[in-house]
């Protein structure tokens, strides 16, 4: 952690004289609905994902209820075909980059240093430009609604289909460019949760000793490191071919539209396991607190998540069993996948011997666990069944696969992040959500969750396709999409559940007294400083010694595995009371700035080229300015007085000089 | 209230897991039995050996997904069940139950386990692979080529490796194969990515422009089987169905040489005045062999994919426009003789509905001509199309008149 003092050194003894730039003077404000849009705070940052991701997911839900209405009966007349086409696309596209991808960020945003013991993420102005990047993308792609429609290519967007001849709206050039968008978002994200959790650890928070959340979230941007670039790629070819005549997917010209293919699924499956895998870290978290039992095999469980990441680049091909690759390669890919299924099956097992000899509690989190395991189980075998090569063949691009994708990610990943909501909701917002409407939603979602997806699994074996937009009767499909649509609109009522139940528990929760520290009686550190998290986090930072150190804080273990309690909760939680003399990154606008400008070089390259202009100064000025710009403001950080104001108390940035575990707890700030 | 709250809960928990236990029930009884036979689309009741190679290759793998499917929810379920802690969940949880940390050897055991059955798998699948590749003898051989948003078919009748030869046939829309003879494809794409798929015959092989995969098919018994593009190909790729005749061997012979002959010539006045329209208003995309085989060969068919559909023997078909219409009256149900048992004119009432699509047009039965006319009445608005960007057939604006002229020359199209 030494590293740090030569560049602040640097840049803080270059002070600009900011005080003189009215309105553009360094924003200071740490509270209010202002300070969102300057904040540098992870945890902010973090919320904003989430609550980002689930205004997205609302507009992906509706987008999907539109689907499942139209398919209600044969030859459906709500959408047409056009409509359909682009329902289904965004529909894929919002679920997966504007959704699963951001809640799983939002987690390893607000969790992960807290997690390690950290003060924030190693850069935490890189960090809000990666939070405002996403959400220009996320507006920028859905601003396609408004002006000319949405992309209608499918979320894989497959060559040449996508190529202008058969596409020639703007809708893909805004799936495009939205997607470049919130690639940078995605990369950016990745090099900064990377390096955090490579750097900024506790002391004595060795690898091994860290909660498997942040393993997971440690594999799964590795994965969004390497695998976005690929698609980078992909994208720059299909713009060139959009936007500049050039010919990578033009037959006639010399193109070859299975290079898309396959670069779209050497992203789009590793792509699969950085979505699942953060929700497999929340599980891991969370079961061994409602087991009273630690987790099952941590050894196991983490290298099956290492093993997972490192086996997702050998298996993409199986998205093209049927693409004409050649038996070889299908042979090889149809091995590759099926043995992919042991590190997978491995973690639901240990999970499973985690609660075996536990005191079960069955919690609102603890059922959305239990839910993930078994219903990741069945997305599972299903998957065993069509890395079968042939029996693929007959099920690809079937509902077969729409049913266990939706099994992978909604029962799997979606799941666990409900988990996630429930479990940590006290730690963020300081009050607990209502356990019995937490249990009604539970059991809400698992029946429209089945009954949704469920009957896709027949649907696909009785041959219905994927991505169509009417069908005939005659085929054995209506009872089975009636179905599912009755299913998806239950799925939504359990959603709108959730909703209701945030804004209820936060009305109730005014007359009742704060949870605390540890609501759960929880294991790992975040659960010892106040709820909620103060903002300096931790104060001080505390030593870690073992895995589940703040549970080994509490309770001793016998020879012979009995526990004893060693302290209570109140002795080894911090308290919000009292001095907190952190130092803290200042707030920026350039982040913003620096973001906005990216969506309208968007709507420059396809409306008018001044925009891309305009857009482009916004950003290159932004990212100059934040160049000159100090990590932290000499004027706030050192000057050992409160910003002017009343921030309270706990916000009162003093000298990093003055913290108290030597080094450790003070920010890593270099050039973020 | 608080024990009626949780007695209220505790029904609504059982409601759901007895709800998720029937659906699951339901779909394996609908997975077991593969549906009704007249399901044409699944892929649970194959119908040729290709198809059944695959199906003998799934039963196990289902099977052995169930037992685990089973063993491991039924193994969660019970441990819940046995391990929560029961009463008010709010209490106080000491004692704490045995702390334990992991077990090696189990870790191991159930790395291998899984690791051996799927080896087991493995083996099989290996197998089922180079067997569904191995190329099939005496076959007979069909270029199958997918353009928005139909299929096209060259047969090389006379075996020289080529489909272009002057005795080779083309055709559209729908493929007629020889009942228990391999027919060997040659599938490729003449503008985006499609998929051809008869689920009852084989699985799927992708048709990629400036690709030519090999696949192949084969019917035990004679019949209609159908299909569906599933690889999203734009706008119409819902109305982009495949459908395969499977007719006695004899019957194929007399099939092909009728392919083989150029369209006859019109007799009656209607019929002449139908093949002038004709050529003004669908020659320059259509092709009729024998009538303008030079205009197309000077001026290809202003599309995107350069080819409309052949439709020399147009009324060969029992089908058009994607199979998605009835161009004949279709047998009635129950009446499952496929080729040949015959509704007339006069008896129409013996026919099926022939809006039915799902029961297909027979090409021995009477004309539907209400399809057909709206068709040229107005072609986009039966399919969705994209003719102003050369994706499919335009309104073409033709009058009652010409429209009944047309269908008059088409109708000799045998």
């Amino acid at each position: 952690m030494t590293v740090t003092d030569a560049p602040l050194e640097l840049t803080s003894g270059d002070e600009p004289p900011r005080r003189t730039l009215g309105v553009f003077a360094r924003p200071t404000a740490s509270t209010g609905w202002r300070s969102w849009f300057t904040s540098v705070d992870h945890k902010k940052i973090g919320v904003m994902y989430g609550a980002t991701a689930l205004f997205f997911f609302i507009i992906g839900g509706v987008e999907a209820l539109l689907i499942r209405a139209q398919l209600w009966a044969p030859r459906g007349t709500l959408l047409n075909a056009d409509q359909y086409n682009q329902v289904f696309t965004m529909h894929g596209t919002t679920m997966i980059f504007l959704v699963v991808m951001p809640i799983g960020a939002a987690f390893a945003n607000y969790l992960m240093p807290l997690q390690i013991g950290a003060r924030d993420v190693a850069f935490p102005r890189i960090n809000a430009f990666s939070f405002w990047a996403f959400l220009a993308g996320g507006i920028f792609l859905n601003s396609s609604w408004f002006l000319g429609g949405g992309a209608d290519g499918g979320w894989f967007m497959y060559a040449p289909n996508s190529t202008v001849t058969f596409s020639p709206s703007n809708g893909i050039d805004f799936w495009n460019i939205g997607l470049l968008i919130t690639g940078i978002a995605s990369l950016t994200g990745a090099v900064n949760l990377i390096v955090t959790v490579l750097n900024m650890r506790a002391p004595g928070m060795t690898l091994m000793k860290m909660p498997v959340f942040t393993w997971m979230t440690l594999v799964s941007q590795f994965l969004l490191l390497f695998a976005i670039p690929v698609l980078t790629s992909a994208q720059f070819l299909l713009l060139f071919d959009r936007n500049f005549d050039a010919a990578f997917f033009d037959v006639a010209k010399g193109g070859q539209p299975l290079l898309w293919e396959h670069l779209f699924w050497i992203f789009g499956h590793p792509e699969v396991y950085l979505m699942i895998l953060p929700a497999f870290g929340l599980v891991s978290d969370i079961l061994p607190v409602f087991s009273r039992k630690p987790i099952f095999g941590y050894t196991f469980i983490v290298f099956s998540g290492v093993a997972i990441g490192f086996m997702g680049w050998g298996v993409w091909a199986h998205h093209m069993f049927v693409s004409g690759i050649g038996p070889v390669s299908v042979l090889v890919f149809s091995l590759a996948t099926m043995f992919i299924a042991v590190p997978t099956g491995v973690k639901i097992l240990n999970w499973t011997a985690t609660m075996v000899g536990g005191k079960i509690k069955l919690t609102a989190p603890m059922l959305f666990c239990i839910g993930l395991i078994t219903m990741f189980t069945i997305g599972g075998l299903s998957g065993v069944t069509h890395s079968v090569a042939p029996a693929d063949t007959q099920q690809t691009d079937t509902y077969y696969i729409v049913a266990h994708f939706h099994y992978v990610l909604f029962g799997g990943a979606f799941f666990g992040f409900m988990a996630g909501f429930y479990f940590y909701w006290p730690k963020v917002f300081g009050y607990l959500l209502n356990e019995k409407l937490g249990k009604a939603n539970f059991w809400l979602m698992f029946v429209g969750f089945n009954l949704t997806f469920g009957p896709m699994h027949v649907l696909g074996l009785q041959g219905m396709s994927r991505r169509i937009y009417t069908y005939d009767a005659g085929y054995g499909f209506e009872f089975w999409n009636r179905l599912a649509t009755i299913g998806a609109f239950l799925l939504a009522s359990s959603i709108a559940l959730f909703i209701f139940n945030i804004f209820y528990s936060k009305s109730k929760a005014k007359n009742l007294p704060n949870p605390g520290p540890d609501p759960w009686d929880a294991r790992t550190i975040e659960w010892m400083i106040p709820s909620p998290t103060p903002v300096y986090n931790f104060d001080p930072v505390p030593t870690v010694e073992r895995l589940d150190d703040f549970w080994y804080r509490k309770y001793g273990e016998t020879e012979d595995g009995r526990l004893v309690r060693i302290a209570s909760t109140e002795e080894v939680t911090q308290s919000a009371e009292g001095e907190h003399n952190v130092h803290l990154p200042s707030p920026s606008y350039w982040p913003l700035v620096a973001a906005i400008g990216l969506p309208i070089i968007g709507w420059g390259l396809i409306f008018t080229w001044w925009l891309c202009l305009i857009g482009g100064l916004l950003t290159a000025g932004a990212l100059y300015a934040w160049a000159l710009e100090p990590p932290d403001d000499p004027e706030a950080g050192h000057d050992h007085h409160p910003h002017e104001g009343s921030a309270p108390e706990g916000e009162v940035a003093v000298s990093d000089a003055e913290t108290d575990e030597a080094g450790a707890d003070r920010e890593v700030e270099t050039v973020g | 209230m608080k024990r009626f709250n949780s007695t209220l809960g505790r029904i609504a928990i059982v409601a759901s897991l007895v709800l998720f236990v029937v659906l699951w029930v339901g779909m394996v009884v609908a997975g077991v039995t593969g549906g009704e036979t007249e399901y044409q689309l699944t892929t649970l009741q194959p119908q040729g050996p290709f198809s059944t190679l695959i199906d003998n290759l799934v039963a196990p793998v289902f099977i052995i997904a169930g037992v685990v499917f089973v063993g491991v929810l039924g193994a969660i379920f019970y441990i819940i069940m046995k391990y929560r802690e029961k009463g008010d969940p709010e209490l106080d949880l000491t004692p704490m139950p045995k702390q334990t940390h992991g077990h090696t050897a189990a870790e191991i055991t159930w790395t291998a386990i899984p690791a051996a059955i799927l080896a087991v798998v493995a083996v099989l699948t290996a197998v089922t692979i180079l067997d569904l590749s191995a190329e099939e003898p005496d076959s007979v051989q069909v270029e199958v080529f997918g353009q928005q948003w139909w299929w096209g078919y060259r047969y090389d009748v006379n075996n020289d490796g080529r489909f272009d030869s002057d005795s080779d046939v083309e055709t559209s829309t729908e493929l007629v194969i020889p009942v228990g003879r391999p027919v060997q494809l040659s599938v490729t794409s003449n503008d985006v990515i499609h998929s051809f798929w008869i689920p009852a015959l084989n699985g799927k092989r992708d048709a990629v422009p400036g690709m030519v995969s090999p696949w192949k098919l084969q019917a035990d018994e004679p019949g209609v089987y159908r299909g569906q593009c599933t690889e999203f190909c734009g706008l119409s790729h819902a109305n982009m169905r495949m459908l395969v005749r499977a007719i006695p061997a004899e019957d194929f012979d007399r099939w092909v040489a009728d392919q083989q002959k150029p369209a006859p010539e019109p007799v009656t006045e209607a019929e002449k005045a139908g093949l002038s329209e004709w050529k003004n208003n669908c020659g320059s995309c259509h092709l009729i062999d024998g009538v303008n085989n030079q205009q197309l060969a000077e001026n290809p068919a202003a599309l995107v994919s350069g080819i409309a559909p052949n439709l020399t023997h147009l009324m060969s078909r029992g089908t058009f426009a994607g199979s998605i219409y009835n161009l004949h009256y279709p047998n009635k149900v129950g009446n499952d003789q496929p080729f040949g048992a015959t509704c007339t004119r006069d008896t129409l009432a013996d026919c099926g509905d022939p809006a039915d699509v799902a029961l297909a047009g027979n090409p021995d039965n009477p004309v539907y001509r209400p399809a057909l006319e709206a068709w040229l009445r107005n072609a986009p608005a039966m399919k969705p199309m994209a003719p102003d960007q050369g994706r499919g057939m335009p309104n073409l604006g033709l009058t009652q008149d010409q429209i009944d002229v047309i269908v008059a020359y088409l109708e000799t199209l045998k």
